[in-house]
């Protein structure tokens, strides 16, 4: 299904797109690991600042060698990001937990990561830096699979389109990151769960029922996803809804896989994930075991996620 | 090897299509009163069976239901073979995805409103045995877990149904209920398995030997072997015709581990439970090949297994008020007060948690499936029996009205739409 926005008299522009844009992600923290992609990932992150007009702060957590610092500062240098708002912060200690506590101390937006697509049993079971991080983070995370040393923007999204509270505002932010990047597609994917659908077929209900009972779920989330997009600016930006049954978090991954998409955005865990979550996948575990492409995960800004609880 | 006789194959197969028809007209008569199939389907064989029709028409009744030795025995295998899948298909409708996505509250109430009607039960049971009847006096241990057990499990099935004549069934409470009610029914088919295990006393009554294998099983199943299933099923669509192949594959392992798990000491009955939710967690399954397995099995083998009841137990003489009263009461209790402290510890408020008690209270045919495999086992007399399936049916009844009163709610439109 595609959706054609009413008011097309919008024209996009990269200045006016700039000042709204900055609402999204004001401030990024990069995760900064000396590891060979360490140029892409910067590049990444230069481009993402450009868009979003944000701060920048460079993480690093581990060993602190003068050799480390005068090779990142011309790094930084050299992507030009070693403006006067860009920060970098040593620390030392675990890894994820120092993570955790600079974003939180700092009121970071977004946290960048590099991320293997696909883990050995063992590492995803017990879980790496970066997917340990996507697990606990408060704020929204971008795991990078494919980071470019020249990047060439997101050109292919697919976004999530449960019926949760968070997924209005996952959807306004793909719709920027849509608009920001010019994306040729943004394809908004509809989850039904078979065992939820199976449920609704058991053996009391006539056939007709059941399709109704069916009928009437869908409709009421197809009406709150067109309520979503018809109070978002989505400019010229073509729109797709899909609805696919399947696993919610496993369909959604093969999708952009299989339409080969350069970026997945889903809604944050609505708690921490642990271990079990891993045995018993669910959601967007099932993204996390192996990536498709690139992961935003969009974990509403505290004074948003208060308005969606309340 | 002996076989049956020309009169006795005629007389099995009259019963078998005789059954199912009788059983689903009563189903359908009793769904028009938006209740659950399984109740006319009990119900036909309560009025078919010794307790009436039997009582002044021996023959007509013996017609439906064959009384000779060698149709029993066939009749008793068929019934056996219809629990395993039932259960099979009762283990599918658990998703522990969604009992892992629902988290503390779901947890919570789940917990809670399995261990308080488990010591509820249990306590009533050690200390007023003699008020639930003539049972198996000899193991009032076992007694007490299989009463504890009785009291905590719920049926998923009326549950979903009345959550979606009420319109909540995607809402939160109504998730959280469902995800408590598969909690609760996987936690209490461990439980009633280890009840069984220690009744045959082949593992030599050992409680903690009897508990540890059903956890073994249950652990390697749902990890190792739930893999191996979601893997191989890809497989098997692409080289079996399907979903012909999933039937065949699926109740096939099934009926292996309904048979490992008999070997080693627990009740088959098990294995194909937990069989079933490995199956039923994979990403692969369809909605249509969910439903095609569940309308085989349901529509076939369960008739078959309710009715059968009817015919097993003479429900007029056997029915006895105080005991009758004695579960209900306890029941309704036990799992009000459980399901409801675990809601409200899980952040719902009172006429919600009420409303989650109320919901998970019903027992429907997981209960009735429980009690006849307890009365198969001698473990339990046929007044507490006929006690029991009455209390399955009454909870299940009672749980749509109770739910729309505390939640304010009227059933869905559905009914107005179709006139």
């Amino acid at each position: 299904m595609l959706w054609r926005p009413q008011n097309l008299s919008y024209v996009y522009s990269m200045e006016n797109s700039k000042t709204e844009n900055q609402q999204v992600f004001e401030k990024i923290a990069v995760a900064v690991a000396f590891s060979p992609r360490i140029e892409a990932i910067l590049a990444q992150a230069k481009e993402l600042q450009n868009i979003f007009n944000s701060h920048l702060l460079f993480i690093h957590v581990g060993e602190h060698t003068l050799q480390q610092e005068q090779y990142l500062t011309h790094l930084l240098h050299r992507f030009g990001l070693d403006l006067p708002d860009n920060k970098i912060v040593w620390d030392k200690g675990e890894p994820v937990e120092a993570i955790l506590a600079i974003c939180q101390k700092e009121h970071i937006d977004l946290l960048v990561a590099g991320a293997l697509e696909k883990e050995s049993i063992l590492k995803y079971v017990m879980g790496s830096v970066a997917r340990k991080l996507s697990r606990r983070v408060k704020c929204s995370m971008l795991m990078l699979t494919e980071p470019s040393i020249k990047p060439n923007g997101f050109k292919n999204i697919v976004v999530e389109g449960t019926d949760h509270s968070k997924t209005e505002n996952t959807i306004s932010v793909a719709i920027a990151l849509a608009k920001a990047y010019r994306a040729q597609e943004l394809n908004i994917i509809q989850e039904s769960d078979p065992a939820k659908l199976a449920i609704i077929r058991s053996d009391e209900l006539l056939e007709h029922e059941a399709e109704q009972h069916k009928d009437k779920i869908q409709k009421e989330e197809d009406e709150k996803i067109e309520e979503i997009l018809r109070c978002s600016d989505c400019g010229e930006l073509q729109i797709k809804l899909k609805r696919i049954e399947g696993k919610p978090g496993y369909v959604i991954t093969q999708f952009a896989r299989e339409n080969a998409a350069d970026l997945l955005v889903l809604n944050s865990p609505d708690r921490k994930m642990n271990i079990l979550d891993r045995v018993f996948p669910h959601d967007i575990e099932h993204a996390l075991a192996d990536l498709p492409c690139n992961l935003l995960i969009v974990n509403p800004k505290q004074d948003e996620e208060d308005s969606i609880v309340q | 090897m002996s076989k049956l006789a020309h009169n006795e194959v005629i007389s099995l197969i009259l019963s078998i299509g005789m059954m199912l028809i009788i059983a689903r007209l009563f189903g359908e008569m009793f769904r028009k009163f938006r209740m659950p199939l399984v109740v006319g389907e009990l119900i036909a064989g309560v009025l078919l069976g010794p307790s009436l029709l039997g009582r002044y028409y021996p023959e007509i009744s013996g017609i439906i239901f064959s009384t000779g030795t060698n149709v029993s025995i066939a009749m008793s295998g068929i019934t056996s073979i219809s629990v395993i899948m039932l259960l099979f298909v009762a283990g599918m409708e658990v998703d522990l995805s969604l009992i892992r996505s629902q988290g503390s509250t779901a947890v919570k109430t789940s917990f809670v409103g399995l261990i308080i009607p488990f010591a509820l039960g249990y306590f009533f049971a050690s200390n007023f045995y003699n008020l639930f009847g003539d049972n198996n006096a000899n193991d009032v241990l076992v007694f007490s877990l299989f009463i504890g057990t009785a009291m905590s499990i719920s049926a998923l099935p009326v549950i979903a149904r009345t959550l979606m004549d009420l319109g909540i069934f995607k809402t939160r409470i109504g998730m959280i209920i469902i995800a408590a009610a598969m909690f609760d029914d996987l936690v209490g088919w461990i439980l009633f398995s280890v009840v069984l295990g220690m009744m045959k006393g082949a593992v030599g009554h050992n409680f903690i030997f009897t508990f540890g294998l059903t956890i073994l099983y249950a652990a390697i199943m749902l990890t190792v072997g739930r893999i191996l299933i979601n893997k191989a099923i890809p497989w098997a669509q692409k080289n079996f015709s399907w979903p012909g192949g999933f039937l065949s594959i699926s109740l096939g392992l099934a009926f292996l581990g309904a048979a490992f798990t008999e070997y080693i000491g627990i009740h088959a009955i098990f294995g194909a439970f937990i069989v079933g939710i490995a199956f039923g967690d994979s990403v692969h399954l369809t909605e249509k090949t969910r439903e095609i397995v569940q309308q085989f099995v349901t529509n076939i083998f369960a008739p078959l297994f309710f009715v059968s009841i009817g015919f097993k137990v003479n429900f007029v003489n056997n029915f006895n008020l105080e005991i009758t009263a004695l579960v209900l009461g306890l029941a309704i209790a036990c799992k009000l007060i459980g399901a409801s402290l675990g809601a409200l510890w899980g952040g719902l408020k009172l006429n919600e948690a009420l409303a989650v008690g109320f919901g998970m209270n019903a027992r429907g045919a997981m209960e009735i499936i429980l009690a006849l495999l307890a009365l198969q086992a001698k473990l339990i007399s046929e007044q507490l029996f006929v006690a029991i399936v009455i209390m399955a049916v009454v909870t299940s009844i009672m749980a749509g009205p109770a739910l729309a009163l505390l939640l304010k709610l009227k059933p869905t439109v559905l009914e107005n739409e179709n006139k």
